[in-house]
């Protein structure tokens, strides 16, 4: 009696496994970031194409690069980098050339956002969205003015900050802080972004990429060092939350859409790539995520909420007044001992 | 006869040697051989050998997280003694109906998701959290407390999840005790201190250095508390390593503070067998 | 006398209300109006039904229980045979080979984790369901050899040679003669490692890839994100499954123990 039980699990284990293994071929294998389609976006793509959707996620543009690396060939299908991993990407043979002609909507595009610098001829890469950092502040909770950076380092600013956790972001700001290049290696002027970010350190309650607006809407701090979208969506939940464009200068990005080498599913991922590209789509995305829009088509449509918005409507003239990450090479590895030394 | 049997006997230890060879053996080597490798600026491994990967290590940065990470592990152990003994004292007193329904009682939270009861302390924690709320109805506080996002909030968390780790072990030690023994000493005159000191505790100790190392050990690695609880600021060897693997992408790195972090288990491990622990004991609850 | 039991009292009702403490808030919340986890503003049943919708969840939750259930079944089946031959047989290696089933029981998830991913890695093995269950079969089987072991130990050793003296085959001998014997450490380590393989963080966090995500790391990159109410509903009927489980095996022990009394 027990034993026709075991054997009846068995079998049923082995074809449930079976089913499970398939190679289902009509699957899209997406790495994200965290927060950045919503679910409603992908559920419409997979039941207007049928194309099911493997979705994982990172925080940064190091795991994303890590994540790709480390899996087999060919396990994801398409991904998105920002502007300094394109290029660091092309020159790893990461990423593939991309088949221009399959995307419909490619001309919805802002033209100002095609041939950047880490990608010339957009041969590897198509704009995705846009970003920058800025300094989220809650009025309810600070009245001081804050301008810089520099104004971070007060001392009534205890435990009451969240920070992204990326090391080239914070280590960037630093730098900037003290009047230095975003990208700067020379030794002696990281040491003093080092010394800078330890007497900042006590003023920060957490470092987090995912959601930091979460920290600002629920009250746990009151200022925030974070990406617009993020600011965008705290402000929408508290109108007394103010954004700062600060004056020393601050780090901006484009993620684009990229195809890993030897992906299997590239008809999918261009689908997929051409259905975001559309000019609704993004107008949805944009309203869950306000980020920079890079879509020209899209800005006709963008509701009035996003526009109003400071935070996520960045002004171009604004934009331009940032900068890119840029590959250091090497001398990253300082910059990975110096992020151990202030974490 | 006797070569059927043979036969069957590897076919039957198959399974295991197999298990052992590609699952256990092979990866701890290779994460060994790659510790001795040295690593390109951005993922790549480069096979030449050097010993750079562990002098790195002795850098104060590394070292400082090596010793926060003990210090965690040996707060949130030292709590979890201070509440599982007492406890499993107290509950080995019951009738045994009552036993089996207080350890069922520990065991259920155990069975649900610990990340989702790790989330359950945030929403009791965190500044505007329920506590706070509390406390502060309550007229006992004007500010808040700061009770995550910090080294406090990684304790909680650590000593949460890991608790039923150290009753389970001290419990079945505790109970073990031969109450007779504890009667005879008591009826030749020895004071209650004397007895615990004397009998109870010498007669748990293997007890308590299991539940120690099934406590202390997990507490090393679990990132995800102190990424959760801690605000990503305090770095704990769990977070180190993990960083290595999928943000920094320098594995020989990585392998070599695994490989620190190996050696270290088995110095404990032997230190528990040397005072009389059962390694069988380690994986039965 | 009285004033000392209370306080034992006390303190073991001290202890469990830690224990219980979160999972009360996530019941709790799981009947909240509001979508934000900090007021409670009304009752409502509605993030049991928006659970049933959340696709990515249920699918974590079918891939947490698929792997759980293969893991178990091939750890408990190659376990139980593995003690035994290990317990029966005398060989080379054998003792290297006890030794060896101790490292996944005492050194740091992580470190397996890591390992695991990179031999994947090393031979080219996609990230996905299959490596997740392998995993879990990796840090699970000890447990279950360990559990098998320690009943086989308290066995009386001439009971298989009776057997065997008897005519009856070695595969007849187990099935008819040590299996049943064994069963309660069978059932305790395949149980063990169902649970483990259920609440496993560490080791699927390295070696899951895109499209098996389980219900541990869902719930991660949600707590991550921003969590809705839903996993609290999830969590809740999770617990009550458990509870139920529980509950039932204990008043089966409790009246069976009572017969044997009843017989005596």
């Amino acid at each position: 009696m027990n034993k026709k039980i075991i054997v009846i699990l068995i079998v049923a284990i082995i074809l449930m496994n079976g089913c499970a293994l398939k190679e289902n071929t009509n699957v899209l294998n997406v790495l994200n970031w965290s927060s950045y389609i919503p679910d409603a976006v992908i559920r419409d793509f997979e039941e207007e194409t049928g194309i099911i959707v493997n979705y994982g996620t990172y925080s940064s543009n190091e795991e994303c690069l890590a994540k790709v690396q480390s899996a087999k060939e060919g396990t994801y299908d398409l991904i998105f980098p920002s502007d300094y991993m394109i290029e660091l990407m092309i020159k790893r043979d990461l990423i593939q050339k991309m088949d221009l002609s399959q995307l419909a909507n490619l001309g919805n595009i802002n033209p100002n956002y095609l041939g950047l610098s880490y990608d010339k001829n957009n041969e590897y890469s198509i704009p995705f969205i846009a970003a920058s950092v800025v300094i989220a502040v809650n009025r309810d909770m600070v009245k001081d003015d804050v301008t810089t950076y520099q104004d971070l380092l007060a001392k009534e600013y205890r435990n009451n900050i969240v920070m992204l956790d990326d090391q080239r972001i914070v280590i960037g700001m630093a730098l900037l802080a003290l009047g230095y290049d975003m990208n700067e290696t020379d030794p002696l002027k990281l040491t003093e972004a080092r010394d800078w970010l330890l007497e900042l350190k006590p003023n920060i309650k957490a470092y987090d990429s995912d959601s930091p607006k979460t920290f600002l809407i629920s009250r746990e701090t009151a200022l925030g060092v974070i990406w617009n979208a993020e600011a965008a969506l705290a402000v929408q939940e508290n109108p007394n939350i103010e954004i700062i464009i600060p004056d020393e200068g601050f780090a901006i990005s484009i993620d684009n859409f990229a195809i890993p080498k030897n992906a299997k599913h590239v008809e999918n991922a261009y689908r997929f790539i051409d259905y975001i590209l559309r000019d609704d789509i993004m107008v949805k995305i944009i309203e869950d995520y306000p980020y920079k829009n890079v879509n020209k088509k899209a800005e006709d449509s963008l509701p009035e909420s996003y526009l109003k918005n400071h935070a996520a409507n960045i002004d171009d003239a604004v934009f331009h007044r940032g900068s890119f990450v840029e590959n250091i090479g090497e001398d990253i590895v300082h910059y990975d001992k110096l992020w151990a030394e202030i974490k | 006869m006797k070569q059927y049997d043979s036969k069957f006997k590897w076919l039957i230890l198959f399974p295991i040697v197999f298990y052992c060879l590609f699952l256990i053996v092979l990866p701890l080597l290779y994460i060994f051989i790659i510790s001795f490798f040295q690593n390109d600026y951005y993922g790549g491994i480069i096979q030449v050998f050097t010993i750079k990967n562990y002098i790195q290590i002795l850098d104060i940065v590394y070292l400082k997280v090596f010793l926060q990470s003990f210090l965690i592990a040996f707060i949130t152990t030292i709590i979890c003694i201070c509440i599982a003994y007492p406890f499993s004292l107290f509950v080995s007193e019951k009738k045994s109906r009552y036993k089996s329904i207080f350890l069922m009682l520990v065991i259920i939270p155990f069975l649900t998701n610990s990340l989702i009861r790790t989330y359950g302390w945030i929403v009791l924690l965190r500044k505007e959290g329920l506590i706070n709320t509390l406390l502060f109805q309550l007229h006992l506080i004007d500010e808040p407390l700061a009770l995550m996002y910090n080294s406090l909030g990684i304790i909680i968390g650590m000593v949460y999840t890991l608790l039923p780790f150290m009753i389970l072990p001290v419990y079945s030690a505790v109970d073990k005790l031969d109450r007779s023994m504890l009667e005879a000493s008591s009826d030749l005159g020895a004071s209650k201190w004397q007895r615990f000191i004397h009998v109870i505790i010498p007669e748990t100790l293997p007890g308590l250095f299991n539940g120690s190392l099934m406590v202390f050990i997990p507490a090393i690695g679990y990132f995800f508390i102190s990424d959760l609880l801690g605000g990503g600021k305090l770095m704990l060897l769990g977070n180190l390593i993990k960083n290595q693997f999928l943000v920094a992408r320098n594995w020989p790195f990585g392998a070599s503070v695994s490989i620190v972090l190996i050696i270290i288990t088995f110095f404990l491990v032997k230190l528990y067998k040397k005072t009389g622990g059962k390694m069988d004991d380690l994986g039965g609850f | 006398m009285k004033k000392k039991k209370f306080l034992k009292n006390l303190f073991i009702g001290l202890v469990l209300f830690f224990l219980y403490l979160p999972i009360l808030v996530l019941v709790l919340y799981s009947f909240n109006t509001s979508k934000l986890n900090i007021l409670f503003e009304g009752f409502t049943l509605k993030w049991y039904l928006v659970l049933l919708e959340n696709r990515s969840l249920l699918e974590a939750l079918g891939n947490t229980l698929f792997v759980a259930v293969t893991s178990t079944l091939v750890s408990t089946i190659i376990g139980t045979i593995s003690a035994i031959a290990l317990k029966k047989y005398r060989f080379f290696g054998r003792s290297v080979l006890n030794e060896l089933l101790y490292i996944p029981i005492v050194i740091p998830e992580i470190v397996l984790g890591i390992a695991l991913l990179s031999i994947y890695t090393f031979f080219h093995i996609e990230l996905g369901l299959h490596t997740l269950i392998l995993s879990h079969i990796a840090f699970s089987l000890p447990f279950v050899v360990v559990s098998v072991r320690s009943v086989l130990n308290s066995l009386d050793p001439h009971l298989e040679e009776a057997s065997s003296d008897l005519g009856a085959s070695p595969i007849k001998t187990f099935f008819h003669i040590t299996l049943p014997a064994v069963m309660p450490g069978v059932i305790s380590g395949a149980l063990l490692a169902f649970t483990l393989s259920l609440d496993d963080v560490v080791i699927s966090y390295f070696t899951a890839g895109p499209g098996s995500n389980t219900l541990p790391l869902k719930i991660y990159s949600m707590i991550k994100t921003g969590i809705t109410p839903d996993v609290n509903a999830l969590s809740s009927l999770i617990l009550l499954v458990v509870i139920t489980i529980l509950t039932l095996s204990t008043v089966i022990k409790i009246r069976q123990s009572g017969k044997e009394k009843a017989y005596e």
